[in-house]
């Protein structure tokens, strides 16, 4: 069985038709060719799916699609500004918080969504915040200070003094 | 020597795509009319396959394509020796064998097809434990291995089930134990552990209409995939273009072409583009995980602490195919460093390669030694304790020197393991009294080589004056590539981002690709030669415009201009317009290094930790780790591969393992398989021994797989320090100490 379902992703309508047990991470990727919200563990645990529905951090390989309908989506695709990088993304370049990169989509969604929250996290905070993404490569410290020069940037109106 | 890029720390090349989420992985390739494979896997360890029954699935609706062994050519495949079938024939070997496989337009009705194909299996007697495969009584798993394509004569065994056998030797080891006043004997044992890389294989095959077979797969040796391809398909390399895409990372895991051969057959009986994405639980089940491994050591020393003599016996169980085994002998090179960080005269090191129902083992990062490595600096403990010497000061009395040599490697130069050993101590808080009753400090240091193979290069002055690389070494998330921008800047004397990295692997005739701590050695020598050739070549062009000679042009900044100061300079862009007409300046290149170099580099760290005596939970409160480094290109990356080495060695030594029983994987997700989170980072501090006396350009060494080995046996030897509990397996998890914490303490009751 098939299901129209209408959602805005990055600000943008979408109407699509989907099976039932659909996957949003599925719907988003090969429906809507948005590539960059990556499949990892597919159980939850290592999010790499991580994205944004109505405001809130969602494994998006643990929703069905039709679950979406009528909702708000903000996927990696979704941070960067019109004519440059968002400060978290290039934060996490500059301070070395990307490495193989399969992890950064997720990582950067909620990166940006714990610093709209929270702009200017403890160490303790950003732990709390990121457990639910796990990173192979950096072993995480980079990730943190990716994060904190994120916060450091914004606070001091998006110059370079963070570094 | 002072560098304009070199030593600067540089964000990723790829880092805005990959930010952006633009940067294409295997997985992200979408072509028209694609369609997707699923495999059918065994859900036995070793049976006969009686007869299989694709009519169901074929008639389903959706389905394109069902295969079996009996579709394909009868042919086998691996990363050296040919002993894996694309799909199981008559045998299965384990638990997630490849048995049959569906194509269909939807991956949800390929699954679901694989549910209709019945298969009847006739079970044979399994093993599972190394030692028992190597009995005379022991099921077979390959009778035929001796006729096997590549399997290497030299290191053939009679012992059961044994498909390598090395030896590496110093000295004479029956003497040196003869002189020994103290012989000790200990085993441990490591589990197996998987990379983690959190992308699971991808492939894709797509045949044009000319022939032509575009690959695109998650590997890290793109032109060596070529090969073995057109091998197992039986097509020649000329017709097969791999094409790189972004790797979700690697850490040694990504080198076989697991299922592209499938995809091939596919897209060949469909006529249409196909691709495979293996799930997480399929890794879990089937990747080529890092060797269950058992070390036996035997140390003849004095009684004053000098070390003669080591015999050792490490069986790595091999899982039911060396398929994906890189090096040439089959084994697993860890074994090696068995004498660990000492000069030992007399030695002796057997590594026995196993086949066993289980998975099939493949390298991980630092093959083999961290396993070793917990046998060799826990037992440096044991026997230091054991001849009442103090454990730091037995390991100074035996450190290797300039002109030791260690098994299997030339002899040393430059060896600085005692500064990198005091470093590490120095800086952490091991000659600080004990202050708290259950903390400990633990000490463990290891060696590694500097990686061999072969790397291209082309490189190219565009038209626009920026210069464009060619490489076939892919990315997989070490930062090779910003690394390899650095040096041809550096070299050009160009501003960084004036050079543009691109790949491809079909204008190059070989290439090893990334690993083996190959790419800052190998790949940067070959690009820092590319680079002074292409300077030749700018500057012989820029002096033909100029009107001087050669040896006047001065390229600087991106231009070029008179060595004199005089009027007139030209930039890249016009030297290329000018001295490209007809064709560009362009060099191609290859270095082969086949001897690893002298220098060698060394890894001392500390753990500190508590012990909570009422859960057995450790909490570690300091890591340091120390490292011997020469010039160091990329600060940031290489700070980067320090970190993540050193998380993977804590959850190699806390919580990771690939639990199986009966060859069945029982850890078969994310959940269960336990990877450190953000939430269980030591604290951790960096030392850097430095100094310029890498082989590598600008005197640089190697750092990808050194801070990942140590840290399991610093744990070991530390909590054997808090709690008086000797652990002689991995990992060291909570259960595991609380249970012989009571044990622990039921003896203490019993004695008093």
């Amino acid at each position: 069985m098939t299901h129209t379902i209408r959602l805005r992703v990055n600000g943008k309508e979408h109407t699509v038709e989907v099976p039932s047990r659909r996957l949003l991470v599925d719907c988003l990727r090969y429906d809507l060719g948005l590539i960059g919200t990556k499949i990892g563990c597919s159980v939850g645990v290592c999010g790499a799916c991580t994205v944004l529905m109505d405001g809130k951090l969602i494994s998006s390989c643990l929703a069905l699609a039709v679950f979406a309908d009528g909702k708000d989506i903000v996927t990696v695709e979704g941070i960067a500004l019109e004519d440059r990088l968002h400060t978290v993304q290039q934060a996490f370049i500059d301070y070395g918080g990307v490495q193989c990169g399969i992890c950064t989509p997720g990582m950067v969604v909620a990166a940006k969504a714990l610093l709209d929250e929270n702009p200017d996290p403890t160490v303790d905070e950003i732990k709390e915040w990121i457990m639910g993404n796990l990173c192979r490569c950096t072993g995480y410290y980079k990730i943190i200070e990716s994060i904190q020069g994120a916060a450091r940037r914004m606070q001091l109106g998006d110059t370079d003094e963070g570094l | 020597m002072s560098y304009r890029t070199i030593g600067q720390p540089q964000g990723r090349v790829e880092g805005p795509a990959k930010v952006t989420g633009e940067a294409k992985y295997t997985a992200d390739v979408l072509l028209p009319d694609m369609i997707w494979g699923k495999v059918l896997r065994s859900p036995l360890p070793h049976a006969r396959i009686v007869s299989i029954d694709t009519r169901e699935a074929e008639q389903m609706p959706g389905i394109l394509a069902v295969l079996t062994a009996r579709d394909l050519p009868d042919l086998l495949t691996g990363r050296v020796v040919y002993d894996m079938p694309v799909l199981a024939k008559d045998r299965v070997r384990f638990i997630g064998e490849k048995v049959a496989v569906v194509a269909a337009e939807d991956p949800d009705v390929a699954e679901d097809a694989l549910t209709r194909i019945d298969v009847e299996y006739e079970e044979v007697p399994a093993v599972f434990d190394a030692h028992e495969a190597m009995e005379s009584e022991a099921p077979l798993l390959h009778p035929d291995y001796r006729s096997y394509s590549h399997a290497p004569e030299k290191y053939f065994s009679d012992i059961p089930n044994v498909h390598s056998h090395v030896t590496w030797e110093l000295g004479d080891v029956k003497k040196g134990f003869a002189l020994a006043e103290e012989v000790f004997e200990h085993t441990f044992n490591a589990p197996s552990v998987h990379q983690g890389y959190l992308e699971p294989h991808a492939s894709v095959v797509a045949i044009d209409p000319d022939g032509q077979i575009n690959v695109w797969i998650s590997n890290k040796m793109p032109v060596r995939a070529r090969e073995l391809l057109g091998d197992v398909i039986q097509i020649p390399q000329e017709r097969i273009v791999v094409h790189l895409a972004q790797i979700g990372a690697d850490f040694g895991g990504k080198g076989s072409l697991m299922d592209v051969p499938l995809c091939y057959h596919l897209a060949q009986r469909t006529g249409r583009p196909v691709k495979m994405v293996m799930t997480y639980t399929e890794e879990l089940m089937a990747g080529n995980p890092r060797h269950p491994t058992t070390i036996f050591l035997r140390t003849g020393v004095t009684q004053d602490g000098k070390i003669l003599a080591r015999q050792a016996k490490v069986v790595f169980n091999s899982g039911a195919y060396a398929a994906f085994k890189p090096l040439y002998y089959v084994n697993i090179p860890g074994a090696r460093e068995a004498a660990g960080v000492y000069g030992t005269p007399h030695v002796k090191i057997d590594a026995y390669s196993v086949y066993t129902n289980c998975v099939p083992g493949g390298h991980m990062r630092a093959p083999g030694d961290p396993q070793v490595n917990l046998a060799v600096e826990s037992s440096m403990d044991m026997v230091a304790e054991a001849l009442g010497i103090d454990r730091l000061e037995f390991r100074k009395r035996n450190l290797l020197k300039d002109g030791d040599a260690v098994p299997g490697g030339p002899p040393l130069k430059k060896v600085r393991v005692r500064e990198v050993l005091e470093a590490a101590v120095n800086t952490s808080s091991w000659n600080r009294p004990k202050s708290q009753p259950n903390q400990g400090l633990g000490l463990a240091v290891s060696h590694r080589a500097i990686g061999i193979g072969e790397v291209s290069a082309q490189l190219t002055l565009e038209q626009d004056g920026t210069v464009q690389l060619i490489t076939a070494v892919p990315e997989v998330g070490t930062g090779a590539h910003t690394l390899l921008q650095q040096i041809i800047a550096e070299t050009l004397v160009l501003p960084v981002d004036q050079v543009r990295v691109e790949t491809a692997s079909e204008i190059f005739k070989s290439d090893s690709g990334s690993g083996g701590s190959r790419v800052t050695y190998v790949g940067g020598q070959v690009v820092q030669q590319a680079a002074v050739e292409l300077k030749s070549l700018i500057c012989a062009a820029a002096a033909e415009a100029l009107g001087c000679q050669a040896d006047e042009v001065v390229l600087e900044g991106g231009r070029c201009g008179l060595q004199n100061g005089s009027d007139g300079s030209l930039s890249l862009a016009e030297v290329a317009q000018k001295g490209g007409e007809g064709s560009p300046l362009r060099v191609k290149k290859s270095v082969k290094v086949s001897k690893s170099p002298q220098v060698t580099t060394f890894t001392a760290q500390v753990v500190e930790l508590e012990v909570d005596r009422d859960t057995g939970k450790i909490r570690l409160l300091e890591v340091v780790t120390a490292h011997d480094v020469g010039t160091i290109i990329n600060p940031l990356g290489h700070q980067g591969q320090i970190e993540g080495g050193v998380l993977q060695g804590v959850g190699q030594g806390l919580m990771e393992e690939l639990k199986t029983e009966e060859g069945q994987v029982s850890t078969l997700n994310l959940g269960d398989y336990k990877l450190p989170n953000i939430r269980d980072i030591p604290p951790l501090t960096t030392v850097l021994v430095e100094e310029e006396v890498g082989p590598a350009p600008f005197h640089g060494k190697a750092i990808g797989e050194s801070s990942i080995t140590p840290i399991p046996a610093a744990i070991a030897n530390a909590v054997y320090d808090a709690v008086g509990v000797r652990f002689y397996d991995l990992p060291i998890t909570s259960e595991k100490v609380y249970e012989a914490l009571q044990k622990q303490s039921a003896s203490q009751g019993k004695k008093e």
